[in-house]
């Protein structure tokens, strides 16, 4: 435990002014390759994440995640997630969106093992939440507001995984309304009508565990690109690109996990960017994430 | 389990709030009518299963053009834009942003209101088009 404390300390401390990703897309579902329960058929999973964001934007952001193993080849997840913003524009939270994620191991051979994952994101809300009939920017929103299709593959070598995903926005039902010059603010872009392009993920990730097998860490780098420069409507009506959302994110993150018994499991993870994009009209411009989960298996 | 799921849940409830901060505060702009000129006006026809009525007033306020709603009553909707249009369909549009019946609209010096004759209240979450009005 103490060096769990250390680690995170060590963390904490390093001084980072970056994008982060999202708390309910491509980092969370990339993550869900290593995520192995044993010997039980079911697990529900509750956390929270809590972030800081760009200017004074601070995160909470709850989610319930049930999985279920069918076979020791497939498995299938779904997780519903939640989150409140808060800052200059005051407080807004809503339900955000809901995931249906498969996943297919194949047979481990030689201490190597491939892995696909297949999944659909839908938004529950069109990402135009508004507050005292203000319209307020994507940082603010609980959703991206795209339905959106996940496809990625995985390869265990080990203590090693490597993992490659990519999503791509296939409904984009974003009625986002905010106009920056419209708005007091001068920190964030317009947004209105906001399209999204498309996100690969690569992650690179260790596994290691203590002597008595209690706790399990996994330190791990995302390498995210993001394909291509999003695109918002004037007020004219008119599609304007939004020049240097393009680009690459690398994410740094640490996952620790406790295992209190064969059914219950306490994970921790921090993750930051340590390079970022330099527009995130999007709204994924977490700085620093903070989360915390309980898994139950049975 | 069952009580760490029931207060998540809780949790999902109890933040589920909404806050104005100093960014989202209605910033009630009035228009010294004495020293304004007025540019144009209109009044509102609804579309078809749409209640309400209201006119719109364009001054002149110290060389900036800007439009208010006057005796505005038509039935509110989901993500209601003020318009300015060259027709009476949102095809070529200024969009002033958010409908509030409180708000004081500025109108870009670019706009030309000889080519921008119409006002109009249309919902752009659902491109659903509440109200018209042809600017005299």
């Amino acid at each position: 435990m103490k060096k769990i404390v250390y680690i995170l300390i060590m963390l904490i401390g390093c001084n980072s002014f970056s994008q982060g990703c999202s708390d309910a897309g491509i980092c969370s579902i990339g993550n869900g390759f290593s995520s192995a329960i044993d010997s039980s058929k079911n697990q529900i999973e509750v956390g929270n994440i809590f972030g800081k964001g760009l200017e004074d934007v601070t995160y909470i952001s709850p989610y319930i995640s049930y999985t279920r193993v069918f076979n020791t080849h497939f498995s299938l997840t779904t997780k519903i997630t939640y989150s409140q913003a808060s800052g200059s524009f005051g407080t807004r939270g809503n339900i955000g969106d809901a995931f249906l994620v498969g996943n297919y191991k194949f047979l481990e051979k030689n201490n190597k093992q491939w892995s696909s994952l297949l999944g659909i994101k839908i938004p529950f809300t069109g990402s135009n939440d508004k507050i005292n009939n203000f319209s307020i920017p994507m940082d603010y929103q609980s959703s991206l507001g795209t339905y959106d299709l996940f496809l990625g593959a995985d390869f265990k070598y080990k203590k090693w995984n490597f993992n490659s995903t990519i999503q791509i926005p296939v409904i984009n039902s974003n009625a986002n309304s905010y106009f920056d010059e419209y708005s007091a603010s001068n920190d964030f872009p317009t947004t209105n009508l906001f399209e999204r392009k498309s996100d690969v993920l690569f992650r690179s990730m260790y596994t290691f565990k203590s002597k008595n097998e209690k706790f399990t860490y996994k330190p791990n780098f995302l390498f995210i690109y993001h394909l291509g420069n999003d695109s918002y409507e004037d007020i004219f009506g008119n599609r304007q690109k939004i020049k240097d959302s393009e680009g690459l994110t690398i994410n740094a993150n640490l996952i620790s996990n406790y295992k209190i018994n064969e059914t219950n499991k306490i994970e921790l993870s921090i993750a930051f960017p340590v390079v970022y994009r330099e527009i995130r009209p999007d709204g994924l411009t977490r700085s620093v994430t903070l989360g915390i989960n309980y898994k139950y298996s049975f | 389990m069952k009580k760490i799921l029931a207060l998540q849940i809780l949790l999902f409830v109890i933040i589920s709030c909404e806050k104005e901060g100093e960014f989202a505060q209605t910033n009630n702009q009035t228009i010294n009518l004495n020293s304004a000129v007025l540019l144009k006006t209109g009044q509102f026809t609804t579309t078809s299963g749409i209640s309400g009525s209201g006119n719109v007033n364009i001054y002149s306020v110290n060389n900036q053009r800007k439009l208010i709603l006057e005796n505005y009553t038509i039935e509110n909707g989901p993500d209601l834009k003020v318009y300015l249009s060259t027709t009476d369909a949102p095809n070529t549009f200024v969009n002033l942003g958010n409908l509030d019946v409180e708000t004081v609209y500025t109108i870009p010096n670019s706009v030309d209101l000889n080519v921008y004759k119409y006002v109009l209240i249309h919902c752009q979450q659902f491109n659903h088009l509440y109200a018209i009005a042809l600017l005299n």
